[in-house]
């Protein structure tokens, strides 16, 4: 329509490659970040970039990124879920209590097997889960007071597995039958620890399930528009509800996991980790709104989170100082969030009028 | 065309040569609009024609792209509702806009709240000046309650009252009684009449003519964002008002009735009942026996004003009411269609008629948008998606550049027909259309006929709601008339002219005695 584009489809085609470069730039800023992180840390400290430290960092990191990549399917249906740290607390106490403690059958204290203890640690957690699931979906509770609802119940109960003391020697004895419980978090596999294989193949997993399942397009659809998706004929409750579950069982191999690599089961472990996870989503992009965001975005957020506090805490900041700056870093990704957003906005019509 | 001196005292109010776009849309083509003194200065037009955009200019809401405004011949510019109601105009809106969980008194002084010692709300005054602008409006209601337990009628009662007290000299009402029952319509006109004698100028927005007829001084007709008549009451008939409106010059043509008296029946319905919402917050219009059948390749037409249930209908046919009572037969089999689900396994879709609040995902891709709807396997495959939106793309000539592109990218038209290819997708049998060229350009709109003609020709049975009879008349084979719930005509293409549609589809004025008289005069804690 306007002769003036016509004239020029030279700098037409530039000014758009340049355009799609931008936008990719800003879709793709937190592994950006990411990068810039790690260069940042590894001239600063030269220590940073050993395969030990590389190591460590990672296994810190699968903590919160399992949390996180569970936490971001429900994000997206326009949720949240503040009960997995507590979840996790709980699952390490039921983990804790069964290997210490066992239960009693017929007068008699048995003790079940390693694999058992963590199928039944998982269970209990999935009903936390399908609780937060079912106040959300059926009840209609709003999901920021159904969880918080939850991140109460969860702890409470898991004090009240040993009266808030810790279970201890989660070792086990080979007497028992019960010995083995260490590996589930200690042990490597080809030199990588467990936990980070872990979060490997449930980033895998979550990552196919997000973008090549009709599930996944369901999760998406609920969180950017409800009434649509009801009237597409998307069970709307069910989606829901499975997203609940499915951030309890991350939250639950978190809880194992800690219990195992601490050889302990301490009814506090886990308090805050929801605020790490929440803010490993965010840095992802995923807005909070729903319906816009990805696991691989999650996963990213959360090394963002780990090498940052692992970065620091090399350079000698304050345990304080790091405080600040992972706030100013989550308040700033979330800004740009918004920034991106009106800037796409204003792009895409260029793009789309270039035709 | 005018000069710049010439204004007539009796000429309030006028809009003078305003355009305003809309991204794909022209909504006000140089229109010139003039409100007379003391008068009921009515505004005709079906939906779209760009009623609403005029007025929401008229009140501040919106600022015009070109043309300007004169009150009292002076040229003003009006940035927002808040300047507007400073020089004495006021609106009430189509879609109320009381704050359900504020009462009356609140709702009345929301904004411009009454203060004392210059810090807190003086309640009592409030409350005084809100019971005075009610009686005066002989409505007297308790300034406490809460505005989410009174019925919509008392809501627009508020909402007038609300410019009473801010003395207003003109008084905007965009379609006042599209939510209320005759009861509380009757009432309404006594109000306006009232006003009118006490010196307000009124502009009243509607597509009722009855009501226009019995209420109006002066006639403004709208179509496709043009002034096409004016006319004191005295010059104005029926027959006059329809023809401007639908404009008989540029119908569209979509061909002859394609399905043949003899095809299969697809879908039949059976004695449909609907309860009637007893909430508030969404209206139910309740729907009484409704029966009717469907022939394969057939276009059904169902023609009804606001509130008359076209959009209940539909969406209980989609599985997304809960029906009280009736049957749906799809090919002779009962289908128990109590899910969207249900009615999409039955054959049955519905493309809903807000396409932003019910239809669109914003943050998806023009693909993803398309292919939602479509029973798939286990695993998605992007490349058999991205096939099957290009096939149907060409198909129903989809604009888009790039299918990965957000679906908000598109124009209203190109819209529309992504969520139509979403509806395709399911492979129906019956397609239900709730307003099937909502907020579409006059352009889309006969390539969207066309398109629904050539699938009815392939053996598509369609059925569409519409509050235009010009949309109407030029897509359907058979028209259905909805009024109040009912079915007050069945009328075939030939039979279904625009003084049959209209005289079937208006509720006649003493059928509904009062069936509750709906002002709680005063509440419980009076």
């Amino acid at each position: 329509m306007n002769t003036g584009t016509r004239e020029l489809p030279r700098t037409r085609n530039l000014a758009e490659i340049a355009l799609r470069w931008a936008l990719a730039l800003l879709r793709g800023r937190a592994f950006f970040v990411l990068i810039a992180l790690l260069i940042v840390f590894s001239a600063l400290a030269p220590e940073f970039l050993t395969v030990n430290n590389l190591s460590i960092l990672t296994k810190h990191v699968a903590i919160t990124a399992l949390l996180a990549i569970g936490m971001t399917f429900v994000i997206l249906t326009g949720g949240i879920d503040l009960s997995v740290g507590s979840i996790a607390g709980l699952g390490g106490m039921v983990a804790g209590y069964l290997l210490t403690q066992g239960f009693s059958l017929g007068g008699s204290t048995r003790y079940p097997s390693v694999a058992l203890a963590i199928l039944v640690t998982i269970c209990a957690c999935l009903v936390v889960g399908a609780l937060n699931g079912w106040l959300v979906a059926k009840a209609g509770v709003a999901p920021f007071i159904a969880t918080l609802g939850t991140l109460y119940i969860a702890r409470g109960a898991a004090m009240l597995t040993s009266n808030g003391k810790t279970f201890p020697n989660l070792g086990g004895t080979a007497a028992r039958g019960n010995s083995g419980f260490t590996a589930f978090g200690q042990s490597y596999i080809l030199h990588v620890p467990a936990p980070v294989w872990m979060m490997a193949a449930l980033f895998a997993i979550t990552w196919v399930i997000a973008v090549k399942t009709p599930f996944g397009r369901h999760v998406y659809a609920v969180g950017g528009n409800e009434r649509a998706a009801r009237l597409t004929g998307i069970r709307v409750n069910q989606v829901k509800v499975a997203t609940y579950l499915f951030s309890s069982f991350c939250a639950a191999l978190v809880g194992l996991i800690i219990a195992s690599q601490l050889e302990a089961a301490h009814p506090a472990t886990g308090e805050a980790f929801e605020l790490n996870a929440i803010a490993a989503v965010v840095l992802g992009g995923t807005s909070l709104m729903g319906g816009r965001g990805s696991v691989t975005g999650s996963l990213i957020g959360a090394f963002v989170i780990g090498v940052l506090a692992d970065g620091l805490v090399m350079l000698g900041v304050s345990e304080f100082w790091q405080m600040v700056i992972k706030g100013v870093v989550i308040v700033l990704a979330v800004g740009l969030d918004q920034a991106q957003t009106r800037l796409q906005a204003k792009l895409l019509p260029l793009l789309e009028a270039g035709r | 065309m005018t000069q710049p001196g010439s204004f007539p005292p009796e000429i309030v109010y006028e809009a003078r040569n305003v355009t305003k776009r809309y991204p794909g849309v022209l909504a006000l083509d140089r229109v010139t609009f003039r409100a007379w003194r003391h008068q009921v200065n009515v505004m005709i037009g079906e939906n779209g024609a760009g009623k609403s955009t005029l007025m929401r200019v008229l009140a501040g809401v919106e600022t015009a792209d070109e043309g300007e405004l004169l009150l009292e011949g002076n040229r003003i510019v009006l940035e927002s509702p808040r300047d507007a109601s400073a020089r004495g105009i006021s609106i009430v809106h189509q879609e109320l806009l009381a704050l359900t969980n504020l009462n009356i008194s609140e709702n009345i002084f929301a904004g411009r709240e009454l203060r004392r010692s210059a810090v807190f709300v003086d309640e009592a005054r409030q409350q005084a000046r809100s019971r005075a602008a009610l009686e005066r409006l002989g409505k007297p209601m308790n300034a406490l309650t809460q505005t989410a337990r009174l019925p919509l009628g008392c809501r627009q009662i508020v909402e007038i009252a609300r410019s009473l007290d801010q003395r207003s000299k003109i008084l905007i009402l965009d379609e006042p009684t599209s939510a209320l029952s005759t009861a509380e319509t009757d009432s309404l006109f006594e109000v306006i009449a009232d006003l009118k004698s006490s010196g307000v100028t009124i502009i009243y927005i509607s597509h009722r003519l009855h009501e226009l007829l019995h209420l109006g001084d002066r006639f403004t007709v709208l179509r496709s964002g043009r002034v096409v008549g004016e006319a004191p009451r005295a010059e104005v008939s029926r027959r006059w008002i329809v023809e401007r409106m639908s404009g008989r010059a540029d119908f569209y043509s979509t061909g002859k009735n394609s399905a043949p008296v003899a095809a299969k029946t697809v879908l039949s319905v059976k004695n449909l009942s609907l309860r009637g919402s007893s909430g508030d917050e969404a209206a139910q219009t309740p729907l009484h026996e409704v029966s009717f059948s469907l022939r394969e390749g057939e276009i059904l037409g169902i023609y009804g004003l606001l509130g008359a249930g076209r959009t209940e209908l539909v969406e209980a046919l989609a599985g997304f009411r809960q029906i009280a009572s009736g049957r749906i037969e799809m090919f002779g089999k009962e289908k128990p269609v109590d899910s969207v689900r249900a009615a999409i396994q039955a054959g049955i879709v519905l493309l809903p008629e807000d396409r932003q609040r019910d239809g669109l995902f914003p943050d998806l891709s023009i693909r993803e948008n398309m292919v939602l709807a479509a029973p798939r396997g286990a695993f998605l495959s992007r490349v058999a998606e991205a096939a099957q939106v290009r096939e149907l793309a060409a198909e129903l000539h989809i604009a888009a550049k790039d299918f990965e592109l957000p679906v908000t990218t598109l124009s209203g038209g190109n819209q529309q027909k992504v969520l139509l290819a979403r509806c395709l997708m399911c492979s129906p049998s019956v397609l239900l259309m709730d307003e099937p060229t909502r907020g579409v350009d006059v352009g889309a709109k006969a390539e969207i006929y066309g398109i629904l003609r050539v699938l009815a020709g392939k053996g598509l049975s369609i059925i569409f709601t519409s509050s235009e009879i010009e949309e109407t008349r030029a897509l359907a084979d058979r028209v259905l008339v909805l009024c109040q719930g009912r079915i007050s005509s069945e009328l075939s293409r030939e039979e279904a002219t625009d003084e049959r549609l209209f005289a079937a589809a208006s509720p006649t004025v003493n059928s509904a005695s009062s069936p509750l008289r709906s002002m709680p005069s005063q509440g419980p804690s009076a």
